[in-house]
């Protein structure tokens, strides 16, 4: 069975992003990126599927600009076997994603996909979801496990209440969640390795998707910063506060 | 923190990118002028002292006057480079300027070679006329380069991303940074939280540690393929040495080992030594350790007074080793010996590849013929250093490197330009760590109501450190590209350390005094980097040696 895994280049967690003086976005200039982490674990999931007999091959594919092609090798050094970019220099918002991997999967008729449940830049948690209604598969979201049978998977959800499994067809879409695993490093032989495995490169215009924007930004801020606090000295005061100030009493 | 746009004056700054590289490029040209007149001045104070040790300010003064120009040079060919991909920012622009503002002036009023000696142009014999007309033509980027507009700006994008990777762009491709995001990864999860407490209890780097590094590939680094390493070159040793240093400098000197090691029985060994040691020094599966300096012999190897005899199949090896780190849980010694004593120079050492079993804590060395006793140390722990007496400790015959005897000064300098690079590494990562620790500790401290970072004094303090580990940091990158393309780098490997190694104690001495009180408290990880960081100007040749070395080289007609 093939994996088919959509990676998609962010800004590197660790950076504090900062917001462009005309609010118009924010400042990609110079700043460090990197695979998105919930894509991280889905490479992770799929490569131990490899490992463990339960899937032939690992593909990749990111759609986004020609620098997404490094996000590809950080795939790939994980030990996906090989990648595909779908090129363009548009943002590209969930359903025109979910439209483009539709037509990968098309072509590539995994037997899974394995999408991490958000982006860490836009939060959208829609693109899984979407694909797996294109495609008209089952989907199992927000994955802490998950367990291959005959045909079907047996899928962990992290849910309000707790865990609750479902059993869901192959082919599926399963949307990873923070807790499915810990990817490991890349190590160096690996990542020299996949300097040599291939990508194939499609232009997304080609696909027939139209990517334009559906939403227009109006502005872009950075959040409030936190008033300072006070203390206060007794209990009553606090009520009253909480009553008076607050409004949450 | 608040980040405003630089304002734009009569400046070399808002001349633009290309111009301000075509100035850096000219002051470059300027300063070695000011070099070429030193070596000449320091080429006749050498002769009216009768010799290069009864000169030696004078000789140690132009080491660090070339090495301040190489650093400039290096900062100008980093920028120029950096333009070319479209890659230099304005963060690098400022580094760029503040680091010639600093070294192009110290090449004019004086170079520290240590807190104590200042090394002047005059007394080089530069002509004070040459030195003028040098001042001169520097002064705009010098004053620009120095100017607080400059600072502050550059304090104010180095604040905003106290986590970085890199406070500037380092210029590396794609691979290199690869191995660097996976270096400082692995180090941010296994290694930063654990080596302050190893340190303080003096404990070894835990195996499963050693593990994880050989598992990701940091042993056989350099080695080439065949011998199960990976081919990879200097840059990327560098690349990884630093970013392990920035962890700890213990387990950045792992990799140190294994470098040596495997040089040394790569250039020199028997096909069946390389096919029976390199393999398991690739995978990390045999520790390695370097046995060469004695109580009486540090830098002039040539005095080394342990014998090796041969007796039948064996060689008996006896006499007295120091200052040998991580002994107790390697498993293969590189041996310095003597095998011909009526050779009293370079030529009577040979070099042995000598098995040992690992030991213990209580029973560190189990090998017969060999003792040995820890040597407590300030900093540079986590491998455990020791002295070691063999007293007939016997090698089997084949172990002897090459199968020749009295060549073992000879594969021994074969190895010297890696671990000086490496060393270099290493120093550039402490100066990042001790950089790190000082920037983020002055983000945090508020006093009079506001972070002490706020304060020039503290931010320029944070300031300095980033350009100057930004120059170390090229300088060392450079040597090992030039190593990497196959030509001779001694001469700037040995700068890279020496400017590395002043760096990172400066970097060090800085952030603990931005740390105050709290530096001095051992309960600090910086008190940590300070002791790490003193280290760095003494092994793999101390700061003096170095000069000097660099100093005969300079002299000999090299460059």
């Amino acid at each position: 069975m093939k994996v088919l895994v959509p990676v998609k280049r962010v800004v590197d967690f660790n950076v504090k992003i900062r917001v462009k003086p005309d609010n118009s976005g924010v400042d990609l200039a110079n700043v460090k990126m990197a695979i998105n982490p919930f894509d991280e674990i889905s490479v992770e999931a799929a490569v131990r599927l490899k490992e463990a007999g339960q899937a032939t091959e690992v593909v990749a594919v990111s759609i986004g600009p020609a620098k997404a092609e490094e996000t590809l090798r950080s795939a790939l050094a994980m030990g996906a076997d090989r990648a595909i970019l779908i090129e363009t220099d548009d943002t590209v918002e969930p359903l025109a994603v979910a439209k483009i991997l539709k037509c990968v999967a098309d072509t590539e008729k995994p037997g899974l996909i394995i999408v991490g449940k958000q982006a860490i830049d836009d939060d959208s948690n829609q693109t899984g979801q979407m694909l797996a209604a294109l495609l008209g598969w089952a989907q199992a979201t927000f994955a802490s496990k998950i367990e291959l049978g005959d045909q079907k998977a047996a899928v962990t959800r992290e849910v309000d209440g707790g865990l609750q499994t479902i059993e869901v067809k192959l082919p599926a879409v399963v949307t990873t969640d923070l807790r499915l695993n810990e990817p490991r490093y890349a190590s160096l032989p690996n990542i020299m390795k996949a300097k040599k495995k291939p990508i194939e490169k499609r232009i997304a215009a080609d696909l027939g998707v139209a990517t334009a924007p559906r939403l227009k930004v109006l502005k872009t801020e950075e959040p409030a910063t936190r008033k300072a606090g006070i203390k206060v000295t007794s209990v009553g005061e606090l009520i009253e506060k909480l009553r008076s100030e607050a409004g949450v009493l | 923190m608040s980040v405003t746009p630089m304002k734009a004056g009569a400046s070399i700054l808002a001349g633009g990118p290309a111009k301000l590289i075509e100035r850096c490029g000219e002051a470059v040209g300027g300063a070695d002028k000011i070099l070429q007149a030193a070596k000449a001045g320091v080429r006749i104070k050498i002769q009216e002292a009768g010799g290069i040790d009864e000169a030696q300010h004078a000789a140690h003064g132009l080491a660090w006057l070339a090495t301040t120009v190489e650093g400039l040079r290096q900062m100008h060919d980093w920028a120029a480079r950096l333009e070319g991909e479209g890659r230099f920012g304005e963060f690098e622009q400022l580094l760029l300027i503040a680091a010639f503002g600093e070294y192009a002036a110290q090449v004019a009023s004086g170079i520290p070679m240590s807190q104590l000696e200042i090394t002047r142009p005059d007394a080089l014999g530069v002509p004070k006329a040459d030195l003028r007309r040098y001042e001169d033509s520097v002064a705009d980027l010098v004053a620009e380069g120095g100017s607080e507009t400059v600072k502050a700006r550059l304090g104010e994008l180095i604040a905003v991303q106290p986590d970085a990777m890199t406070f500037g762009d380092t210029g590396l491709d794609e691979t290199h940074a690869q191995i660097q995001d996976l270096m400082r990864r692995f180090c941010l999860d296994e290694v930063y939280p654990h080596a302050h407490e190893w340190h303080l209890k003096n404990e070894y780097i835990p195996l499963d540690v050693i593990a994880k590094l050989a598992e990701l590939g940091v042993f056989g680094l350099s080695l080439p393929e065949e011998f199960g390493g990976m081919g990879l070159g200097k840059e990327s040793m560098c690349v990884a040495s630093e970013e392990l240093s920035r962890g700890y400098i213990g387990v950045g000197s792992l990799g140190t080992r294994a470098e040596i090691a495997g040089e040394l029985i790569l250039h020199n060994g028997t096909p069946e030594q390389k096919a029976k040691f390199l393999p398991k020094i690739a995978s990390g599966e045999l520790l390695p350790t370097a046995v060469f300096t004695e109580p009486n012999t540090g830098s002039d190897l040539a005095s080394l007074k342990t014998r090796a005899v041969k007796d039948g199949d064996v060689y008996k090896i006896t006499g007295q080793k120091t200052w040998i780190t991580h002994p107790v849980r390697a498993d293969v010694m590189t041996v310095l010996t003597r095998t011909n004593p009526n050779e009293p120079g370079y030529k009577g050492l040979s070099m042995f590849l000598a098995e040992k079993p690992r030991g213990t804590d209580a029973e560190p060395f189990p090998a017969k013929g060999m003792t040995g006793g820890e040597i407590e140390v300030l900093g540079y722990r986590g491998m455990k250093e020791f002295d070691i007496s063999f007293d007939n400790f016997e090698v089997p015959a084949d172990s002897l490197l090459g199968g020749v005897e009295g060549q073992g000064f000879k594969q021994l300098m074969i190895t010297f330009e890696g671990a000086r690079i490496q060393t270099a590494a290493r120093a550039v990562g402490v100066a990042q760590c001790a950089m790190d620790l000082g920037l983020k500790y002055a983000l945090d401290r508020v006093q009079f109501g506001k972070p002490i970072y706020s304060f020039p004094r503290v931010r320029n303090k944070v300031v300095m450190m980033a350009v100057e580990t930004m120059v170390a940091r090229q300088l060392t990158y450079f040597s090992a590209r030039q190593k990497d393309a196959g030509r001779r780098c001694d001469l700037e490997a040995g700068m890279a350390k020496l400017l590395g190694a002043r760096v990172a104690w400066a970097n060090a001495d800085n952030a603990l005094q931005i740390h105050g009180g709290n530096g001095f408290a051992l309960e600090y990880p910086i008190s940590r980097v300070l002791c790490d960081s003193r280290i760095l100007n003494i092994f793999e040749g101390a700061a003096e040696i170095q000069a000097q070395v660099i100093a005969r080289r300079l002299l000999e007609g090299a460059n």
